[in-house]
Formats: C-alpha cells, sequence, structure tokens
C-alpha cells in the first residue's frame, strides 16, 4: 500500500488491511467495489436519469400549449406515439408517466442516497469503506438494470406506459385497458428490481452506520447528513418491501390471471373483463404505504446537506442538533401513518380521513423545527455565500413554500376540491422534486472539490443558481392558480376547452411552458460547468478548502482509495463546532482534541 | 488555506468523563470501525445484517398479508381449501433443520471442523428436501383443479409458499457457500460469520414458515 499523506488532524493511528487497490479499468471503474466509484457511478446514472426526465417535461409542457406542433425527430424515434412528430395524446400521458417514474425513483432515490450518501457516509464516519462492498456493488448494478428495463419501456411495442407513476389499477392490471402490451410489464419488472437494488442498499447503509463508526463517534456526534441517510434507508428497508410485494401482485393480475386489484364486472371496450373480485384501493393502500416514506425518501438527504453546508457556511454550530435529530426520526415514524392522505378521495370511511388528516398535520411540527432551525443557524452568522450555501437556502425556501401548501391538501374536505388539479402538481413538484434537486446541487457543489480535486466554477454556478430558482418558482407557482380554477392535472389537451380559456388558463399554461423551457436550458450550463470543471476546474490542493468540521475533510482531496491512508481515525467532538470564542480558528475539526486551542467550553452541539 | 494545527502544542489527551471540552465516551462504545477479514467481530456485523434484512422480508410478507386479508373480506368469491398433508412433513422437516443448524454451530464454537461441516451438510440436505415437499404441495394441489388463478385464496396460497420458498432458497444457496468456505482457507469472511449470519438466517425463515402456515390455516 502506498503512503498516503494525512493530515494531522487524523488523530490516532492504527493500522487496517482491507481490499487492495484494483488495478485493471474494469474492476477500478465498472465492477468497482470502492464506495467512492459506486457512489459516483450512482450519480452518473442519476445524471443521465435527470435529463431523461427533464427531456420527457419538456414534451409534456411543449404538448399542452402546442398540441399540433411537429417536434422534429420525434416522428423518427416513435412512429406510432408521435406520427410526423405530433404527439398522440396517448403519447402525452407515456411521456406524464415515464417522467415521474424516471425522476422519483431514478433520480429523487439514487442520487442523495446512493450517490452522495455512498460516498460520504463512509467517509464521515471514519471507516474504509462500506459495511458490505461487493453488496454496495450488488446494489448499482441492479438498479443499472432497472433502468434499463425502465427505458426499453420506451421502444416495445405499444410504447411506454401510460398509468401514471403510481400505476393505478385496473388500467395498469388490465392489457385491454391501454391497449399496451409489454410496456407496462417492464415499468412494474423495472420497479420491482429497483426495490430489490434499494432494499440491499438500505441494508448497507444500516449496518454501516452502526457498525463502523470511528472510535469516539457517538450517535449524538454524527454529522446530520450521516443522520438522514440512516433514517431514509430505515425508511427504504421498511416501505421498499411493500412496493415489491404490491408490483408482484400487480404483474400476476396482468399475466396470470389473478384478481387482486380487478374488480368483477369490469367492461372495457364493450368487452366484459373476465375478473372477480378485487379491488383497485388495495393496490392504493399497499402503493401509498410505500410511496409517503417514498417522498421523505427523497427529501430526507437534502435536509441532511443543507443542515450541513447552512452550518458550515454560516459559521455557526447547528442551531438544536438534537432537535435536528429527532426532527428527522419523527419525520420517519410519522412518514409510515400517513399514506391515507393520498386517498382522502377514494372512498374511504370520513373518521379515516381525520386520523390520517390530524395525523399528516402532525408532520408539520417537526418540519417547522427543522425550518426554524435552520434559519436559528443562519441568523447572525458570518454567512459566506458561496454556491452550495446559495443551494441550501434555495433548499429551504422550497421546502417552506412547498410545505404550506400540504397542510391545504392534508385537510380532506379542502383535498376533495385540490384532488388531482395542478394545486398537487405545483406542491410535489416544489417539496419533493424541486427542493430534493437543490439538495443535490448544494451536494454536488460542495463536495466537488473533494470528490474530483477540482472546483465548479463559482461563477456559473450562481448564474445557475439564480435562473434556476427563479424559473422553479414561475412553473410552479403559478400551477397553485390553476389549481384553484381547479384546473385537472394529466389532461393532454387543454385547448377548445371553454372555462380554461376564458379563465386565462390557457395563457398561465403558455407562461409556464416559456419558464420550463428557460430553466431547461440553463441546465445545460449546469452540465457545461460539471463537465467542464471536471477537466479544467481551478485545482483544489487544500484538504479543506471551506474549513468545515467533519472526517471527509481531514483527507487528501480527492480520498484516497481506503479513505483515511491506512489509518484509523478518532473521532473527539460533535460535528458542527463552528465559531469558537478564543479560537485561532474558528472551527474545530471532529478529529481535533486540543484543548490548548480550543479553551472554551462548547456552546451547543454534543 | 491547509488546515492545520501544527501551530499546537501536541494536547493531552482528554480523560473519558473528566467534563471540560470535550467528553470521551467509553471505551467500550468505541471502535466501530475496522475492515473485513481478521476482524474479530465480523460475525457480529453479519448477524446485525441479518436481523436488519429480517425487517424488510417482514415488511415484504407484512404487505402480502394485509392483502390477503384484505382480499378475503372484499368480495364473496373467496373459496377455502383443505391444505395438503405433506405441509406437515415439510413443517418437520423444517424444525428438523433447524436443529442440525444449531448441532453445526456447536460444532463451530467447539472449533471441530468436522461436525460443523457434516450439520451444514445435513441443513443444506434437509433444506432441498423441504423445497421438494413444497413442490409436491402443489402438485397435489394441482391434481385436486386448485390452480394458481382459480381463485384468490389459492392464489395467495402459492404466492406465499413461493416466496418462501424463494428466500429459503437463498438460505440454501448460503448454506452452500459455507459448504465452500469451510473448503477452501475461510479468510473472507471468516467462517464464523458465514456460519452465524446462515443460521441466525435459517431459524428466521422457520419462523417465518410457522408463520404462514399459521396464516394459511386461520385465513384459508
Amino acid at each position: 500500500m502506498t503512503e498516503v499523506q494525512v493530515s494531522p488532524e487524523v488523530a490516532e493511528y492504527t493500522e487496517v488491511h482491507r481490499h487492495p487497490e484494483p488495478k485493471s479499468f474494469v474492476w477500478k471503474y465498472i465492477f468497482s467495489i470502492d464506495h467512492k466509484v459506486i457512489g459516483i457511478q450512482y450519480i452518473l446514472l442519476a445524471l443521465v436519469a435527470v435529463f431523461v426526465g427533464m427531456g420527457l417535461s419538456l414534451l409534456v409542457r411543449l404538448r399542452l400549449v402546442w398540441p399540433d406542433q411537429s417536434i422534429p425527430l420525434l416522428g423518427q424515434l416513435f412512429p406510432v406515439g408521435a406520427p410526423d412528430g405530433v404527439m398522440t395524446p396517448e403519447f402525452y400521458l407515456a411521456m406524464l408517466t415515464m417522467h415521474g417514474t424516471v425522476m422519483v425513483f431514478m433520480v429523487l432515490t439514487t442520487a442523495p442516497q446512493g450517490g452522495f450518501g455512498n460516498y460520504f457516509l463512509p467517509i464521515q464516519i471514519g471507516a474504509a469503506d462500506m459495511a458490505f462492498p461487493r453488496l454496495n456493488m450488488l446494489s448499482f448494478w441492479t438498479t443499472f438494470v432497472s433502468f434499463l428495463l425502465l427505458m426499453a419501456a420506451f421502444f416495445v411495442e405499444g410504447g411506454a406506459p401510460m398509468t401514471g407513476w403510481t400505476g393505478y389499477p385496473p388500467l395498469s392490471a388490465v392489457p385491454e385497458a391501454t391497449v399496451q402490451g409489454i410496456g407496462q410489464d417492464l415499468w412494474i419488472a423495472s420497479i420491482a428490481t429497483f426495490c430489490i437494488a434499494s432494499l440491499l442498499g438500505a441494508l448497507n447503509f444500516i449496518v454501516t452506520t452502526l457498525d463502523l463508526r470511528a472510535k469516539g463517534l457517538t450517535m449524538m456526534r454524527l454529522p446530520l447528513t450521516c443522520w438522514t441517510w440512516f433514517v431514509t434507508a430505515i425508511l427504504g428497508l421498511l416501505a421498499f418491501g411493500v412496493l415489491l410485494a404490491a408490483g408482484v401482485l400487480l404483474l400476476m393480475d396482468r399475466n396470470v390471471g389473478t384478481s387482486f386489484f380487478v374488480p368483477a364486472g369490469l367492461v372495457v371496450s364493450d368487452k366484459v373483463i373476465d375478473h372477480s373480485g378485487g379491488s383497485p384501493i388495495l393496490w392504493q393502500h399497499l402503493f401509498w404505504f410505500f410511496g409517503h416514506p417514498e417522498v421523505y425518501i427523497a427529501i430526507l438527504p437534502g435536509m441532511g446537506v443543507t443542515s450541513h453546508v447552512l452550518a458550515t457556511f454560516a459559521r455557526r454550530t447547528v442551531f438544536g442538533y438534537k432537535a435536528m435529530v429527532l426532527a428527522v426520526l419523527a419525520i420517519g415514524i410519522l412518514g409510515f401513518v400517513v399514506w391515507g392522505h393520498h386517498m382522502f378521495v377514494s372512498g374511504m370511511s370520513p373518521y379515516s380521513a381525520f386520523v390520517f388528516s390530524v395525523l399528516t398535520m402532525c408532520i408539520g411540527v417537526p418540519s417547522a423545527i427543522k425550518t426554524f432551525n435552520w434559519i436559528g443557524t443562519m441568523w447572525g452568522g458570518k454567512i459566506r455565500f458561496t454556491s452550495p450555501m446559495l443551494y441550501s437556502i434555495g433548499f429551504v425556501s422550497l421546502f417552506v413554500s412547498g410545505g404550506l401548501s400540504g397542510i391545504f391538501l392534508g385537510q380532506p374536505t379542502i383535498d376533495l376540491f385540490f384532488h388531482d388539479t395542478y394545486f398537487v402538481v405545483a406542491h410535489f413538484h416544489l417539496i419533493m422534486g424541486v427542493a430534493a434537486i437543490f439538495g443535490m446541487f448544494a451536494g454536488l457543489t460542495f463536495w466537488f472539490p473533494k470528490m474530483f480535486g477540482r472546483f465548479m466554477d463559482e461563477r456559473l454556478s450562481k448564474i445557475h443558481f439564480w435562473v434556476t430558482f427563479t424559473g422553479v418558482y414561475a412553473v410552479f407557482g403559478p400551477m397553485h392558480f390553476l389549481g384553484l380554477l381547479p384546473h385537472p392535472r394529466r389532461y393532454a389537451e387543454i385547448t377548445g376547452v371553454d372555462y380554461l380559456g376564458t379563465t386565462g388558463a390557457a395563457d398561465l399554461h403558455m407562461f409556464i411552458t416559456v419558464a420550463a423551457v428557460l430553466t431547461i436550458l440553463v441546465q445545460f450550463l449546469f452540465l457545461y460547468n460539471f463537465a467542464g470543471s471536471l477537466l479544467r476546474g481551478a485545482v483544489c490542493k487544500e484538504d479543506n478548502p471551506w474549513e468545515a468540521t467533519t472526517l471527509e475533510w481531514a483527507i487528501p482531496s480527492p480520498p484516497p482509495h481506503d479513505n483515511f491512508g491506512g489509518k484509523v481515525p478518532h473521532v473527539y467532538r460533535g460535528a458542527y463546532d463552528f465559531s469558537l470564542s478564543g479560537a485561532k480558528r474558528d472551527f474545530a475539526m471532529q478529529c481535533n482534541n486540543d484543548k490548548a486551542v480550543f479553551p472554551a467550553p462548547p456552546a451547543a452541539g454534543d | 488555506m491547509p488546515a492545520t494545527l501544527t501551530e499546537a502544542e501536541a494536547p493531552p489527551r482528554l480523560e473519558p468523563g473528566r467534563g471540560g471540552f470535550v467528553t470521551l465516551p467509553p471505551e467500550s462504545e468505541g471502535d466501530r470501525g475496522g475492515p473485513d477479514g481478521g476482524d474479530p467481530r465480523l460475525a457480529q456485523r453479519y448477524r446485525l445484517a441479518v436481523w436488519i434484512g429480517m425487517g424488510g422480508i417482514v415488511m415484504f410478507f407484512a404487505a402480502l398479508t394485509s392483502a390477503m386479508i384484505v382480499r378475503e373480506g372484499l368480495s364473496g368469491d373467496w373459496q377455502p381449501f383443505a391444505l395438503p398433508p405433506v405441509l406437515y412433513a415439510s413443517t418437520a422437516i423444517l424444525l428438523a433443520s433447524s436443529w442440525t443448524v444449531e448441532r453445526a454451530r456447536t460444532g463451530l464454537r467447539e472449533g471441530r471442523t468436522g461436525p460443523l461441516r457434516r450439520w451444514v451438510n445435513v441443513s443444506a440436505a434437509l433444506g432441498l428436501a423441504f423445497l421438494a415437499c413444497q413442490l409436491l404441495g402443489w402438485q397435489a394441489l394441482a391434481e385436486r383443479g386448485i390452480y394458481l388463478a382459480s381463485n384468490p385464496a389459492n392464489s395467495f396460497y402459492y404466492l406465499l409458499t413461493a416466496a418462501h420458498g424463494a428466500h429459503l432458497a437463498g438460505g440454501v444457496a448460503a448454506l452452500g457457500y459455507v459448504w465452500a468456505r469451510l473448503r477452501g482457507r475461510g479468510a473472507w469472511p471468516t467462517r464464523e460469520a458465514a456460519v452465524e449470519a446462515t443460521a441466525l438466517y435459517w431459524h428466521f425463515l422457520d419462523v417465518l414458515w410457522i408463520y404462514i402456515l399459521g396464516l394459511l390455516l386461520i385465513w384459508r
């Protein structure tokens, strides 16, 4: 093993031996068992997926405002769905379905947890790798197969599924209903494969957090990023098994002739379907029992990154660390008992709806605690407005905006009106989609120098932040007003619908599409910044360019193969010791036990 | 600016529980770090992984259970049927295999590889016998005209036994892995970890099967 320079803050050393660094390209970069390579693989997969998903949303927006417009190349790619480049309504639904599926599963679930979590969880807890490196590799490649299965659905006979990302039966369970062949089956197979990959990954994350922490790194000294990855993994472990079961049942309904979700006497195209006695509501229960925790699987890591970055660039310890941890746990637990609020209009008992509603409101409490603590962290801090800081502040803003509309939707009587309108689209895009993506932007710009040894271009990042931040509000803000009309979601065509024309909805749609196109364009600036900085970015010579406190900043950028150069770090303090009075520097790293330099007692933290 | 503390004197190591700036946790809470191989507590980590994996598997079967109970109450088309008697044979075989797995663990604890290998082989054979009995159960039902899709009660029977069988096949594969480890030089993961984790998983499958059998008896 080659000797690696480790900064003196890695206090006490023990020689370790583990899997040697692979030499060949295939074992080093393709079938790697190094958590850092796997993390980057997840991030690249999500990057490809996010551009696919974004392209689909562009098609959706174009179809809504210019339904008759022929789009170049589209006709050649999808001769059935878009003859001569003009999208059919069915094609619109398929694009909508695939947009949701790609974004929720392949982007929001992979990058924050599988990507950044994989890369930084072991380093932040002072471990050489994940608990089970081979299992980790298996998780990634299973996810990759799942992605391929999903992409294959575009190119089979009948095209991609058009049942929405929620795949509600009987539309999804009865092939005759959508005149679709294998596309829906591929969708289910992809989701089921994804479930297995996520279960394996969750197992690995939990064991790693519990069993591999460095000496002195108690649970209450963990960086909040690690806490959110840990709780996200627990949610994934308990939720994905349920979706897997539901997927198996749905696949059987489609292909074997069972009747779990298909009711008796269903008539499709004047033909009675040969099923008996199932219930589409059963699917909804199983799906949303997964689906609601999934929302937190997507957003919790973003919360962790935001807490982490806000503390670092406000030069303040995280306000109310213990409250933050408890809030994450509370959100995780409550996330499992609110699934019914997706089903208020399914004919459920008003008493059930009341219970689900009250529990849903309860989530507002830990969410508010987190928001107040983020503001409290920044309050009175010496804020450094770097791009990761901007993205994190953007996250807080989007989280608040999306959360407020959740209070409306969580009440059954109001939800009766808003259900399946653009108000819901605005709500979940702000809080689950864009907020989580801002968390990823924050994470990427923050950790880029650590991962690749180069900085991203700060100027381009800031331009990207301001345009995107304004753009997403311009896209999703007006959707609240569409929802108030109430404008139903999932409609392929709005032209010629009288009340939408007279109420100005058509103009709002045009505004949203223009804003969406501009926002999408600026994402290519981000891509350019990402790729360009990889090749030509300013070199990061330091271990700790942001003057941060956690262990990943105590090792070289990029880190050596086994993270700590054959050493095992010790941890002596909480994760966010900033603004220390009487100290030569205003922060102390977790592995720093220097009493002489930092004589003052801690103000907060552990 | 390089993050160093070189300007400081080498600081005194803080004592646990002394107050002051930081409090070191007791040693027992400490070093969880450690790589694969040679770690005496590797078995502990593998057992922890199995315990956590059980959580995911339990949720999978809980979802199927709730679907089954809901589906039965949903409409009047549920037709109960008598379980094939071979299930009791398979149950006895699986209970016996848990005992043989324990014998293997005893061999491991006493450091006697002979009995360890023998009982691992016996357990794997019993696992395969269990799977064969489950297939016979399917065959017996098919002969009675009870097919997968003909009634929801049948569907859940086939689904639950197949899902459990798939997990048990994984257990047999794990025993095969242990067997291969015991033949070669079991460096990674250590033999102990492989045996202990597999044994725990095997007992879990045993309990899971008792649960499924009870479910099929009560809710048929």
